[in-house]
C-alpha cells in the first residue's frame, strides 16, 4: 500500500484547490477511492462543497463514477480508457449530456451500426433532439451514416473511422449497395463450364464406372482455385462464396452435390468433410405439355369455345402451325 | 369430374362413337350411376337408342353396371377410362415395337373392338396382314396365334370376366344383370385352339375378272357356319400392364440421361425381372439379388461381375435414390424405389413447365423452394443470389399461379401481418393436379382445333375425295393417261397446297396431344402412387 501523505491544509474552500487535490487522490489509488476516502483526507471541508467537486470533475468528465459492493467508487479516467471518448471531449467540452449519451451508444453498437430509432429506444431522447444531435455529431466528423442493403431506406450510423460490417454492405456480391447481377451470372457460367469438361474428361477416359464417376467430381477447393486463378474477379473471393454460387448451379439442376468425410488437413476440407459438385443432365426432355401452344398461353384461363379467346381462332395456334 | 374431363371425354366419345352415344356418355358422366329408364328420360332419346348406345359402351369397357337392392340395375360410366382413349396410339406403337406388325394388329383389332374371341382376331388379323403382303404370300394363322399367346403370356392382353357357370340355374328367375367373375389363373389362360388356316384377301371386284369370286363367295359363307370353338371366351387389352411398362421406359430413359447408357440397361434389367412379380402400385419392387441381375442381363451385354456391382453399387449411392440397397445376402439384394422414381419425374416435369413458362431463374427459385421446403422472401433472394426486386416479382408470379403457396406463421395471436411469417413452399401434389388439370383443357383445345381445321376445308376434302374415287374407277376400267391427267387437274395447284397444309396441320395437332398425352400418363401416376401410400 503506497504511503498516503499526509498534508494538513489549510481551511480553504477553493473550489479548484479541491479538486485538483481528489484528481491527485485518484491518481495515487488507480483503482478508485470512495467518499470516504476523500472524506479523512480533507475533513475540513463540508459535504456539500465536496460534492460540488466531484461533481464538476464527472462532469468535466475527468473522473469515472463506479458502483462497487461497498459503495460509490471515483476513478480516474486514464488516457487509454478514455481513448476517442477523450478525444471528443476535448473537443466538444460545452456539449450536452444528451450528445455523449448518443455517442456512445453509437459506440457500442461496434461496427454493425443502429438505426435512429433504436438510438431513441435506448436513450429515451425525442426524435428532434436525436436528430439535432445525429446532424450534429455528423458535422463533426465523428459518426457517419451508411446505408444498408437489406432496406435501403433505411441509415445506420457508426463511428466515423469504423468499417462496415458485412451484413450491411453485402459483401462480395454488392458494389456500392447494388446487386451485381452480371458478375454472379458470369461465375455460374464459368463454374458451370468447368465442372462439365471435367465431367466430360471422366467420361470419355472409359475406365471402369467408379473410377470415372469420382474423377467427374471436382471439390469446392478446387473450384475456388480455378476461379481465383481465371481472374475474372477483382474483389477477393473466399471458398464460401465460390459455395454459393456452386449452390445457385444446383438450384439450376445443372449440378448435384455430394458431401463426404475428409481427413482433417486434406485441402479444402472442412470440420472433417469435403463437398464435392458433378455437372449432371436433366432426368426427362421438355415435358409433353410445353410443346403444344396450350401449355404456354398467357390467357389460358380466358380460352373457351365460342368466347372472343378460343381454339378455333388462337392466335398462337395458328403461329405454332405455320412454323 | 372437372369441367374440363368432361369436355375432353364428350369430344372423344363423339369423335369415335357418334353423338347419341356421345349423349348418353357424358349424361352418365355427369350425374354418376343410374338406371335405364332414369337415362332415357333425362336424355331425351328413345329407350332402344339408349339401350344400343349402352351396348356399344359396355362392349368397350366405358361403362360397368351393378344390380341393387330390389332388382334395379343401375350404369355407371367411367371417365378414367374414357381418357385412356387418348392414349390408344401409344398402346399400339407398344405393342409394334415389343412384337412386330402381328402384334400391333392384334392389340390394334382388340382395341378398336373393346373385347373379341381369340379366333375372330386371329382370322382378322391374318386377313388385314395378307392384304398387305406381296401377292401370292399369306399370313398363317398360326404365327398370329404364337404372337396371341405370347402377349397372353406377358400379361398384354387378358380374359374378360365371365358368367359364372351355375350349377342351379334353374333355382329361381334369373337375375336382371348377371354378375362376372373371372378368377385370378385364369386371366391369361389361352384356350386350345387349332386354328389352321391362312388369310384370305379381300379381293377387290376389279381383280376378279373370271368367275373365280363367286366360287370363293360360298366357301366363305360355309367357312362363317363352323361353330368357332371359343365361343364366349373374349379377350380384352390390359390396360394396366402396358402403363406398367410406359413407367418402366420413363424411369429407363431418366437413369440412361442422368447416367449412361450401362446402368440403364441394368435397370431396366431389373424391371423386366419384377414386372410379374410385383403389383403395378407397390412402392418397390421385389429384392433382386446381385447374382440373379448378373444372369439375367441380356446377352449382349458381356460385362464382368465385379464391373456389375460397381455399377448397383453407384446406382445405390446416386442422389437420384430409384435403387436402394435393402441387403447383403446373394451378393447384395436391390430394390428398385418406384414412388420415389415417379416422385422424382413428376416433380421433373413440374420443373420443366416453370422453366418453359416463366424462364430459367423462375425456374432456380422454384427448385429452390422445392429443396429448401419453406422459406422466407429475405432467404430466397439470398440463396438464389438474384435480385430483391426481380426475386420478388417472379415469386409474385409463380403464386398467381398457384405453383407455389404461402404458409403464415403468426408470432402474436392477432395473426397481425407485420408480425407473421410468410414462408414460400410447393405442395407437389396440389401442383402436379392442376397441371394434370391444365393438360386435359389442353387436349381439348387441340382436338377442338383439329375439328376446326377440318371443317373449315370440308368442301375441299369432299372435292378431293370424289376426285380420287373418279380416277380409281377410271383406272379400274381402263382409261387413258391423258383423261387421268384431265381429271386430276380438276383440283388447281393452289387447293393441292391447301389440302397439304391441311395435312401437315391435322397432324402436328395430332402428335401434339399424344405429346400432352405424355405429361397426363407421368402426373396421373404420381397422384395414383401418393394417395394409395395414404
Amino acid at each position: 500500500m503506497a504511503e498516503v501523505k499526509v498534508k494538513v491544509q489549510p481551511p480553504d474552500a477553493d473550489p479548484v484547490e479541491i479538486e485538483n487535490r481528489i484528481i491527485e487522490l485518484c491518481q495515487q489509488f488507480p483503482h478508485g477511492i470512495t467518499d470516504q476516502v476523500i472524506q479523512n483526507e480533507m475533513p475540513h471541508i463540508e459535504a456539500q462543497q465536496r460534492a460540488v467537486a466531484i461533481n464538476r470533475l464527472l462532469s468535466m468528465g475527468q473522473l469515472d463514477l463506479l458502483r462497487s459492493n461497498t459503495g460509490l467508487l471515483y476513478r480516474i479516467k486514464d488516457s487509454q480508457n478514455a481513448g476517442p471518448v477523450s478525444f471528443f471531449l476535448s473537443k466538444m467540452k460545452g456539449s450536452d449530456n444528451q450528445e455523449k449519451l448518443v455517442y456512445q451508444i453509437i459506440e457500442d453498437a461496434g461496427n454493425k451500426g443502429i438505426w435512429s430509432r433504436d438510438i431513441r429506444y435506448k436513450s429515451n431522447l425525442p426524435l428532434t433532439e436525436i436528430n439535432k444531435i445525429l446532424k450534429n455529431l455528423e458535422s463533426k466528423k465523428l459518426i457517419k451514416a451508411v446505408k444498408s442493403v437489406a432496406a435501403s431506406k433505411k441509415k445506420v450510423y457508426m463511428l466515423y473511422n469504423l468499417q462496415p460490417d458485412r451484413s450491411v454492405t453485402g459483401g462480395a456480391w454488392y458494389s456500392d449497395q447494388d446487386f451485381e447481377s452480371e458478375f454472379v451470372e458470369v461465375l455460374n457460367q464459368q463454374c458451370f463450364k468447368f465442372l462439365q469438361t471435367k465431367a466430360e474428361t471422366a467420361r470419355e477416359s472409359k475406365q471402369n464406372p467408379m473410377i470415372q464417376r469420382n474423377s467427374s467430381f471436382a471439390s469446392s477447393h478446387e473450384v475456388w482455385k480455378y476461379i481465383c486463378e481465371l481472374g475474372i474477379s477483382k474483389v477477393e473471393l473466399s471458398m464460401e462464396d465460390i459455395e454459393t454460387i456452386l449452390n445457385t448451379l444446383i438450384y439450376d439442376g445443372k449440378v448435384e452435390m455430394t458431401i463426404i468425410a475428409a481427413k482433417e488437413g486434406t485441402v479444402g476440407s472442412v470440420d472433417g468433410h469435403m463437398k464435392l459438385y458433378r455437372a449432371v443432365n436433366p432426368i426427362i426432355p421438355p415435358t409433353g405439355l410445353v410443346r403444344a401452344p396450350c401449355g404456354l398461353c398467357p390467357v389460358f384461363d380466358d380460352c373457351h369455345e365460342g368466347g372472343e379467346i378460343s381454339p378455333s381462332n388462337c392466335i398462337y395456334m395458328t403461329e405454332w402451325l405455320e412454323f | 369430374m372437372t369441367q374440363a374431363e368432361i369436355k375432353l371425354c364428350s369430344l372423344l366419345l363423339q369423335e369415335h362413337f357418334g353423338e347419341i352415344v356421345e349423349k348418353i356418355g357424358v349424361h352418365l358422366i355427369r350425374t354418376g350411376s343410374q338406371p335405364l329408364r332414369v337415362i332415357a328420360h333425362d336424355t331425351g332419346t328413345s329407350l332402344d337408342q339408349v339401350k344400343k348406345a349402352l351396348c356399344v359402351l359396355i362392349q368397350h369397357n366405358l361403362v360397368i353396371y351393378q344390380v341393387h337392392k330390389r332388382g334395379v340395375v343401375e350404369y355407371e360410366a367411367q371417365c378414367s377410362r374414357v381418357l385412356r382413349m387418348l392414349r390408344y396410339p401409344r398402346y399400339i406403337y407398344t405393342a409394334k415395337t415389343l412384337y412386330s406388325d402381328t402384334g400391333e394388329l392384334i392389340v390394334e383389332e382388340l382395341l378398336l373392338n373393346g373385347k373379341m374371341t381369340m379366333s375372330a382376331v386371329v382370322k382378322k388379323v391374318a386377313d388385314r396382314l395378307t392384304e398387305t403382303m406381296e401377292d401370292g404370300k399369306t399370313m398363317d394363322y398360326a404365327e398370329v396365334s404364337n404372337t396371341f399367346v405370347r402377349l397372353a403370356d406377358t400379361h398384354f392382353v387378358q380374359r374378360c370376366p365371365l358368367v359364372p357357370a351355375t350349377e342351379n340355374s334353374d333355382s329361381g328367375p334369373p337375375p336382371p344383370a348377371p354378375t362376372l367373375v373371372i378368377s385370378e389363373k385364369d386371366m391369361y389362360l389361352v384356350p386350345k385352339l387349332s386354328l389352321i388356316g391362312k388369310g384370305k384377301r379381300r379381293r377387290s371386284s376389279e381383280e376378279d375378272a373370271t368367275g373365280e369370286p363367286k366360287a370363293k363367295r360360298p366357301k366363305h359363307t360355309a367357312d362363317n357356319k363352323e361353330p368357332i370353338p371359343d365361343d364366349g371366351i373374349y379377350w380384352q387389352a390390359d390396360l394396366d400392364r402396358f402403363h406398367q411398362h410406359f413407367r418402366d421406359q420413363a424411369i429407363v430413359s431418366a437413369v440412361a440421361n442422368r447416367m449412361d447408357q450401362t446402368s440403364s440397361e441394368i435397370v431396366r434389367t431389373m424391371l423386366r425381372m419384377s414386372e410379374i412379380t410385383t403389383s403395378s402400385s407397390a412402392p418397390f419392387t421385389q429384392p433382386l439379388s446381385s447374382n440373379e441381375i448378373f444372369r439375367s442381363l441380356p446377352v449382349g451385354y458381356n460385362i464382368s461381375k465385379q464391373v456389375l456391382d460397381q455399377y448397383l453399387t453407384l446406382l445405390a449411392d446416386d442422389p437420384l435414390e430409384f435403387v436402394g440397397k435393402s441387403g447383403d445376402s446373394g451378393g447384395g439384394m436391390y430394390v428398385i424405389n418406384l414412388h420415389k422414381a415417379l416422385g422424382s419425374l413428376a416433380t421433373a416435369t413440374l420443373e420443366s413447365v416453370v422453366q418453359e413458362r416463366f424462364g430459367s431463374r423462375c425456374a432456380r427459385i422454384f427448385r429452390l423452394v422445392l429443396q429448401k421446403k419453406h422459406l422466407e422472401q429475405k432467404q430466397v433472394e439470398d440463396f438464389a443470389m438474384i435480385p430483391a426486386k426481380e426475386a420478388k416479382d417472379m415469386l409474385y408470379k409463380m403464386l398467381s399461379e398457384n405453383f407455389i403457396s404461402l404458409q403464415e406463421i403468426p408470432k402474436t395471436p392477432d395473426h397481425a401481418p407485420s408480425r407473421t411469417f410468410y414462408l414460400y413452399t410447393v405442395n407437389i401434389l396440389s401442383a402436379a393436379r392442376m397441371l394434370l388439370h391444365r393438360c386435359y383443357k389442353s387436349i381439348a383445345n387441340l382436338i377442338e382445333r383439329r375439328q376446326f381445321e377440318t371443317k373449315e376445308n370440308k368442301r375441299l376434302l369432299e372435292k378431293s375425295q370424289r376426285v380420287e374415287a373418279i380416277i380409281a374407277s377410271m383406272q379400274a376400267t381402263g382409261a387413258e393417261e391423258a383423261q387421268l391427267q384431265e381429271i386430276e387437274e380438276m383440283i388447281t395447284a393452289p387447293e393441292r397446297q391447301q389440302l397439304e397444309t391441311l395435312k401437315r396441320n391435322v397432324n402436328k395437332l395430332d402428335a401434339s396431344e399424344i405429346q400432352v398425352d405424355e405429361t397426363i400418363f407421368l402426373l396421373e401416376s404420381y397422384i395414383e402412387s401418393t394417395m394409395k401410400r395414404q
